[in-house]
């Protein structure tokens, strides 16, 4: 009988639509999980090695101790944005006479068995067994192994619980702040507790009760959770928000777009993924602080990272423009709705958001006029001709989105499309390709002018461009509504 | 002759649409005169959706073609200008409120926000209070309320040709009576070609004029509505 619960998710999988391309891309997936995975266990297997090269007077371990906090902060904060647990077909299983505390036990024991609980066993374990070559004794290593797979196994359950309850969510928020502020300032030393009682465990294995008594506690916690919210009404139940009925008449000023670029505001504000790609999209105005921080870097690099600081909402939201729109694009097909109006907003909403991105990027002036031009002339391009590109590997990509609903990664088949490849050439190695020429035959001025000046012929012949776009547009549109109808 | 032509709102011809070896509609001819009130019935699979996709060029034809006021459905866009549908819940957009989904359309259609306001003054009561200054994006509206917000969307700034895929289902028992009442009254109201299919018999033959009968994507039955058509459609579903 449990094992018909797992007996159904199988079947789920090989019955769900478009199931060859979603084979396809779980066999992709799983290149990059073993591409992660290796270099997790390549880390896991040198970090001891390097450490005892590189620290001769200090316990590797205990070097790796001090930083455990960090790394499961770090791991946290990636469950907490990247996985979910699978609690979504529930709903189906309270109808039948399947005892509830079955299906609990089944979805959190489903849930452990996620890829990201493969981290115990990729990097500790290695470091578990150089510990063991490194003459610890069996009852130490192994109560070392398993007290960093409690934890590891421990923050499943509290990302799990942070996603589903904000106040639970607010007060690990809360506690981790205090502690840091605490260690800090007033020298507190909670987070460098976590590396002490690792110590501790190693010399007094008998200590791994607690992790193990943690990982219980945690289990029991979500357990009950899961138990008081396995109703329609529960925390499980699909959140009925209060609109905020945003007029954004600011955006009067469009004239005509107007009327799209606010619906465009109220998608972006009131779906969840659409929001998290564009707070994402923040981060890119960051990257410049990699490249510019080295000496040395071939110019290419210094050309990607420009292209990137002005087009993180072009490369993140852009690639997925017009399927924003998937789930009423048979709405918009059918009303008198004209084409040009309607890409010509988007094109005007990514304009936006490199211009804005180019002034927030001001402070890389730190840098050196010369970075800024740079980064100038990649705006440039990625307003004149990145716009373009980018629309046009939308109109030919033709995913589905749902948009109330967290992205999981890898769960986007675009990113292994081949035709997506085929984008990021024109996109990132065309403006390199811009700059660099005219710089090595002539002079860096020249390769800010080629670049820059492909942006103003992009921007000058826009009409031009759009006329072409619509028409593309207007072909695709059947197809489009095919792969859209498609859940 | 131009004259001749101009009588038909809607002609098919030579209409085929088939998936690989399955054809799932077949129609010689099809003739829609302007004001019809036509009602489609069927079982599922039938093809009435197939033939509203098609009248609204959401999807190709394997042969023939659809004109709707002289318009070819599939090579111009014109047709969008007094053409309005109500299929299925992909025809509304979520986040939006229904005041902001009902502006929307409304200024697709060149209907500013006042001439709405006074639009939707109208239905009252089919609304029943609980659609307007709800406070709620359109997705969190029971799938009832949602199909309102989407039926009266349609009528805004009269349509010549309304299409309506089953707007019956999922109502609850006043809502339908309404929704009759209010077809009754938009079709007497102005020269209106309405085109409904349902799977309600007695609420299509009460409403439709013409009652056109597809039976695996092919024209069984044909003909005007009269007291006697609710017995011979029931007939013909039980056998």
């Amino acid at each position: 009988m449990p094992t018909s619960l797992f007996q159904l998710s199988r079947k789920q999988l090989l019955r769900a639509p478009q199931l060859e391309a979603k084979l396809a891309i779980k066999i992709l997936m799983g290149f990059v999980i073993l591409y992660f995975g290796g270099s997790l266990l390549f880390l896991g297997i040198a970090v001891y090695p390097i450490l005892s090269d590189q620290f001769p007077e200090r316990d590797p371990i205990s070097i790796i101790n001090s930083v455990l906090v960090l790394i499961f902060i770090f791991e946290l904060i990636i469950r907490y944005f990247l996985q979910q647990l699978p609690v979504t077909e529930i709903k189906s299983f309270l109808l039948l006479s399947i005892p509830k505390k079955r299906i609990i036990h089944n979805v959190l024991f489903r849930s452990m068995l996620s890829v990201y609980n493969a981290i115990p066993v990729l990097l500790y374990l290695p470091i578990s067994i150089s510990m063991f070559k490194d003459d610890y004794a069996l009852d130490q290593v192994i109560a070392w192994w398993v007290a960093v797979t409690a934890f590891s196994l421990c923050l499943n359950f509290i990302s799990f619980l942070a996603n589903k309850n904000n106040l639970a969510l607010a007060g690990f928020v809360v506690l981790l702040i205090l502690l840091y502020l605490g260690e800090s300032y007033l020298d507190i030393e909670i987070l460098r507790a976590v590396g002490y009682f690792f110590d501790a465990l190693i010399t007094q294995p008998l200590w791994v009760l607690v992790p193990l008594g943690i990982f219980v506690l945690l289990y029991q916690i979500t357990f009950n959770f899961l138990k008081n919210n396995l109703n329609l009404e529960g925390s499980l139940a699909a959140k009925k928000e209060v609109a905020n009925a945003g007029r954004y008449d600011f955006l009067d000023v469009f004239g005509s777009h107007a009327l799209f670029l606010k619906n465009d505001l109220r998608l972006i504000i009131r779906n969840v993924r659409p929001r998290n790609i564009v707070l994402m999209s923040f981060l890119f105005l960051f990257y410049g602080l990699f490249f510019f921080t080295q000496d040395n870097q071939p110019e290419a690099m210094l050309v990607f990272a420009s292209i990137f600081i002005s087009g993180g909402f072009l490369l993140t939201y852009g690639s997925y423009v017009p399927a924003w729109d998937s789930e009423y694009y048979a709405f918009l097909m059918s009303q008198n709705l004209s084409y040009k109006k309607y890409l010509d907003s988007k094109w005007r909403l990514m304009t936006f958001a490199i211009v804005v991105s180019t002034v927030l990027s001001l402070p890389y002036l730190y840098f050196g006029i010369k970075i800024y031009l740079l980064i100038l002339s990649g705006a440039a391009f990625n307003v004149g001709l990145g716009t373009w590109i980018t629309l046009y590997g939308g109109l030919l990509n033709k995913q589905p989105l749902k948009l109330n609903v967290k992205a999981k990664a890898f769960e986007n088949t675009q990113a292994f499309s081949g035709k997506l490849f085929l984008m990021i050439i024109p996109k990132m190695v065309l403006p390199v390709l811009l700059y660099i020429i005219p710089a090595s035959l002539f002079n860096e001025t020249a390769g800010y002018l080629t670049l820059a000046a492909s942006g103003v012929l992009g921007i000058v012949f826009k009409n031009q461009i759009l006329a072409q776009m619509v028409k593309l547009f207007a072909k695709e549109k059947h197809e489009m509504l095919n792969a859209f109808s498609q859940k | 002759m131009p004259l001749a032509k101009n009588k038909h709102m809607i002609t098919a011809t030579s209409l085929t649409k088939s998936y690989g070896e399955t054809t799932v509609l077949n129609i010689e001819q099809l003739e829609i005169p302007k004001g019809q009130c036509f009602g489609l019935v069927g079982n599922n699979g039938a093809g009435k959706t197939t033939f509203f996709s098609i009248l609204l060029d959401l999807i190709k034809t394997s042969t023939g073609e659809i004109i709707s006021n002289d318009i070819a459905v599939a090579q111009s866009e014109e047709w969008k200008t007094f053409t309005s549908a109500f299929i299925d819940d992909s025809f509304l957009i979520g986040y939006l409120t229904p005041e902001e989904y009902f502006y929307f359309v409304g200024e697709l259609r060149g209907i500013d926000k006042a001439a709405v306001d006074l639009f939707l003054e109208t239905y009252v009561d089919f609304f029943n209070d609980e659609i307007l200054n709800q406070k709620k994006y359109l997705r969190d509206f029971s799938k009832g309320n949602q199909k309102k917000v989407g039926l009266i969307a349609t009528f805004i700034g009269n349509p010549k040709v309304v299409i309506l895929d089953e707007p019956f289902a999922n109502l609850d028992p006043t809502t339908q009576i309404r929704l009759k009442q209010l077809i009754k009254a938009e079709t007497e109201k102005r020269e209106l070609t309405l085109l409904i299919s349902s799977h309600d018999l007695n609420h299509v033959t009460d409403v439709c004029n013409r009652i056109v009968l597809l039976e695996r994507g092919a024209v069984i039955m044909d003909k005007e509505t009269t007291a006697k058509t609710l017995q011979e459609l029931e007939d013909y579903f039980s056998a």
